[in-house]
């Protein structure tokens, strides 16, 4: 009857902002009379700070304050804050600098001229210590100590492990000793970044009833909130994170960063307005990337090609600080068993500490190395038993209902449909076939296919937890919708509007979304880990839910008919099924009138995860991790040619189980945006670091994929779940996991092209040595 | 010597002027120095900071202005250099209120995500069909070649600037 918002692609609410230069991001927030930022950094990666000297740079005219460790409390802060791993870094260096670009003093000034003069006046004394890089060597009893370990029950006797996860179930011995088959296979994954256009950007202004108002590109504002409390020792309700538009993110921008404690520190010393803007340098050489993972693989088949067991070793070069390192070797875990039926497992993953910057998650967190490595390994099986890639990823595939090692279901999966449909449209098999027959024809240009399959999950528990949203009914029948959703370009404003509009028989332009603002906003769960349109989503629908309820009550008075017997439809109350109505605003102003003046406030909210009381264990990967996975299989097409080395994707194909989409063109954005940023890092994308100096620090040098890389990206969506009247709704993840599949599919098409598997990535093609000539 | 070093370098040589800046279709009076890249006289002078900086360093386009009509990076050029030139920003591309035909596709192809790029690339899909009003697709991949987005690996864009050929 009615014509529905959902499952529709209404084009995004904040366009019209965007496209004319209108919105306002953090880099754009211009205060009167606001002072410049800027950072000192230590030179070495590893040093005592024997003694700082501020008072040259104090004195230079135009120099507002100055900061150092010694103005910050003592105070520590991490990416985990838990009794097994507790805060480990800083908000600035105290007596100990571990990575070059840690932050060791800031200042503010009426320019960034001056800001400038004043950083390069202050003088630090340090004694340089013996400093490590890599893991292996940082593990070793002789390395130089990072940090001592402090963590109980580890296994093994290493050096520098800032944290461990460790889980094994079933008969591993067995699995191996009755196999068909045993791979055994290291793979080493780069140190990638996310690129967000906008910097890194603080503007703090500490006002003169003692609020702290901030504005700060980041991917959800009440976990900032909750780390400034924290380490600047004031109360929430005295700190307002604002809202602005945040130029990109991917997993860049969630963690606490030392510029947003010193800006706003320097604003609270000087009482004036403080911005903050890293450099584009400043990002590439000390800001916090993905982290590079060494991952061994061995795993045990029968002669069909069925799993049995594996046994998984992760490193993590984690940096100088733990950041989401620890995080990251729990979900590798995750992403090990999700996808495929694991009867028997030993994983161990180490998050090593390394004089290197610190890590955080990037877009996948985990799962596009840990696939890249077992869906590369799984083709090499297939190859060794003689099947297809298809045929060996359908006989492990999950299938609905089936629960994983910690419980969680995946309820309905649609992992199988992806797989198959997606070999059915590209004719996977018999291109895959053909191509490998041609691998030693003559002729340079290769072409290949390749299939990687992979799963995410949808929103857990971790700080802030929780969504809650609010809708408020104006006089005239319009209505406002208050958020904490941070829209970090994924569209959540828009979707979050499409499901409250949908649900209380509005328009789009009907609703105004006031979103990302701590002090006016109610909590939101945050855009960092892929719960936002599940989570948040739901406590909207639930708060539409609430004012609807109220509506229709009064609409029932009016129209002297049942509750049950009403619906709403273009801001009017109608008796189902005939042209009997009455205006919203007549409701309204009943409700008012005879309940003390309310004018119908809904109220509604969610959980990260409904039922789990806790989230899942860093340590050994038991409890509930999410109420929602997503499935995906995504095949890529390339050409490598063979003299040169050269690689291109032709093409790329996305089956995905998202539940089913809000909007679809949105949900396609996401797609297209993760294929790029697959084939970036697939075949050029690399932070190249000596001896914790990083080469090349430009978006240029580190080769960020132009509009010539643009691939051709199809989408195929398996629809597992709908939206139903006063449900909760199931929604999978489809911001982040889309980028782990399309990654190992260039790398097998690659390895289906030139019969080789990239061992690392980026993917480097062997040329032969006569080609040379 | 990093590019804030360099830009201190730069800054410590004092010369002001005021200059007269055609900014979208308006004369500006405006104070500088003659070190100052167009881009910063723009953000902080102007207030039109529709104009982004994404490096201030010539990679990622999303400085992009238009300077009789052709794009430029307004990073790597100073405000003097622009003096007698008709510039237009993104906030000059709307006409009369309206949304230009190039802004209305980007909304309508779903080519905007974070949006950090997005004036930059309107900018200089606006330039190239003003150019050439039906580019191909090699055509309009090598005009935004300069625009770097990392949200949505261009297919939309590029959907979004075909659909407009022979109509903006
Ligand atoms: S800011 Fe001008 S090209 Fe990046
Ligand atoms: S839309 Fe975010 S960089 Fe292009």
């Amino acid at each position: 009857m009615k014509d529905t918002l959902i499952g529709k692609s209404v084009p995004r609410i904040d366009g019209p902002a965007k496209v004319t230069g209108e919105a306002k991001y953090t880099v754009d927030i211009q205060i009167p009379g606001m002072l410049c930022a800027k950072i000192l950094r230590s030179p070495l990666p590893h040093a005592k700070i024997l003694s700082i000297d501020t008072s040259k740079a104090l004195k230079i005219p135009g120099v507002k304050a100055v900061i150092t460790g010694r103005d910050a409390w003592d105070v520590r802060h991490g990416f985990v804050e838990t009794p097994r791993y507790p805060a480990d870094q800083y908000v600035l260096a105290n007596d100990r600098v571990r990575y070059v670009g840690e932050e060791v003093a800031a200042v503010a000034a009426v320019d960034e001229a001056t800001a400038m003069r004043a950083i390069n006046a202050i003088d630090v004394t340090y004694e340089e210590l013996p400093a490590v890089f890599e893991p292996f060597e940082a593990m070793q009893p002789e390395a130089p100590e990072i940090h001592p370990v402090e963590i109980p029950d580890l296994i093994g006797d290493f050096k520098n492990i800032g944290g461990q996860c460790s889980r094994s179930f079933g008969d591993l011995d067995a699995a191996f000793a009755k196999a068909y088959l045993v791979r055994k296979d290291r793979f080493d994954a780069q140190l990638r970044t996310h690129c967000y256009l906008e910097p890194q950007a603080t503007v703090a202004h500490y006002d003169q009833g003692g609020t702290l108002h901030v504005w700060t590109s980041s991917m959800g504002g009440f976990r900032k909130r909750w780390h400034l409390s924290r380490t600047l020792k004031m109360p929430a309700n005295r700190i307002q994170v604002h809202k602005a538009w945040v130029g990109g993110a991917f997993g860049g921008k969630i963690d606490l960063f030392s510029h947003e404690f010193c800006t706003s520190l320097l604003s609270i010393k000087t009482g004036s307005p403080v911005r903050y803007v890293a450099e584009r340098e400043e990002i590439f050489s000390y800001y916090r990337h993905s982290q590079p993972l060494i991952i061994d693989l061995e795993t045990a088949v029968d002669k069909d090609g069925l799993i049995l067991g594996q046994k998984v070793r992760c490193y993590d070069n984690g940096g100088a600080y733990r950041g989401s390192s620890v995080v990251m070797v729990f979900l590798s875990w995750g992403f090990v068993v999700l996808p495929y039926r694991i009867p028997a497992l030993d994983y161990i993953g180490y998050a090593v500490y390394t004089n290197n910057p610190v890590r955080s998650p990037q877009r996948g967190h985990g799962a596009p190395k840990i696939r890249y490595a077992v869906e590369s390994q799984l083709d090499m099986i297939a190859e060794e038993l003689g099947l297809d890639p298809i045929t060996i990823r359908l006989r492990n595939a999950r299938k609905p209902g089936e629960v994983l090692p910690n419980g969680d279901s995946i309820k309905n999966a649609g992992l199988l449909e992806c797989i198959q449909q997606a070999a059915d449209k590209t004719d996977f098999v018999n291109k895959y076939a053909k191509n490998r027959s041609l691998q030693m024809a003559s002729g340079n240009i290769k072409r290949g296919i390749g299939m990687g399959v992979s799963a995410y999950f949808t929103g857990s528990l971790i700080y802030p937890n929780n969504s809650a949203a609010i809708i408020k009914f104006n006089d005239d029948g319009t209505a406002h919708l208050l958020t904490g959703a941070t829209d970090i370009g994924q569209g959540a404003e828009t979707v979050l509007a499409q499901i409250a509009a949908h649900e209380l028989g509005l328009q789009m332009e009907d609703i105004q979304v006031i979103a990302a603002d701590t002090g006016t906003t109610p909590v939101d769960i945050g855009s960092w880990i892929s719960g936002l349109t599940m989570v948040t989503g739901n406590a909207v629908k639930k708060a539409a839910e609430d004012a609807r309820r109220q509506l229709i009550a009064a609409g029932s008075k009016l129209l002297q008919a049942a509750p049950e017997e009403l619906v709403l439809q273009n801001k009017r109350i109608f008796i189902k099924g005939t042209d009997t109505s009455v205006p919203f605003d007549k409701a309204i102003a009943l409700h008012i009138e005879e309940q003390q003046g309310d004018p119908i406030v809904g109220k509604g909210s969610r959980r990260g995860h409904e039922k789990a009381e806790i989230g899942p264990s860093l340590k050994n990967a038991r409890g509930a991790w999410s109420d929602s996975y997503a499935f995906d299989a995504q095949v890529a097409e390339v050409e490598v040619d063979i003299r040169t080395g050269q690689m291109k994707v032709i093409n790329a194909l996305t089956a995905h189980d998202c539940g089913f989409a809000i909007n679809p063109i949105l949900v396609e954005g996401q797609i297209d945006g993760q294929v790029s940023m697959a084939v970036g890092q697939a075949m050029a994308e690399e932070v190249i670091m000596n001896k914790g100096v990083t080469l090349n620090p430009s978006l240029l040098d580190y080769k960020l994929p132009t509009a010539h890389e643009m691939v051709e990206s199809g989408h195929l969506e398996i629809t597992t779940e709908s939206y139903e009247p006063d449900q909760a709704f199931i929604t999978k993840e489809v911001g982040e996991g889309l980028v782990s599949g399309i990654l190992v599919a260039i790398c097998n098409a690659v390895a289906n092209a030139t019969g080789e598997w990239p061992k690392e990535l980026p993917i480097k093609i062997t040329i032969a040595e006569e080609d040379w000539r | 010597m990093g590019i804030s070093d360099m830009k201190e370098a730069k800054t410590k040589e004092k010369s002001r002027r005021i200059i007269t800046l055609s900014v979208n279709k308006e004369e500006r009076e405006v104070p500088v120095h003659d070190n100052e890249t167009l881009l910063e006289v723009l953000r902080t002078k102007l207030h039109l900071t529709g104009t982004k900086e994404g490096c201030g360093t010539g990679e990622c386009g999303s400085c992009t202005v238009l300077l009789d009509g052709q794009p430029v990076l307004a990073c790597l050029m100073l405000a003097i250099e622009a003096q007698g030139k008709k510039i237009t920003t993104i906030e000059g591309i709307a006409i009369n209120g309206q949304l230009s035909p190039v802004q209305q596709a980007f909304i309508d192809h779903g080519a905007v995500q974070c949006g950090f790029c997005t004036p930059g690339m309107v900018l200089s899909a606006t330039a190239l069909l003003a150019n050439n009003t039906s580019p191909t697709r090699p055509e309009i991949q090598k005009a935004l070649e300069g625009n770097l987005c990392r949200c949505t690996g261009y297919n939309k864009i590029v959907e979004a600037i075909e659909s407009v050929r022979n109509k903006a």
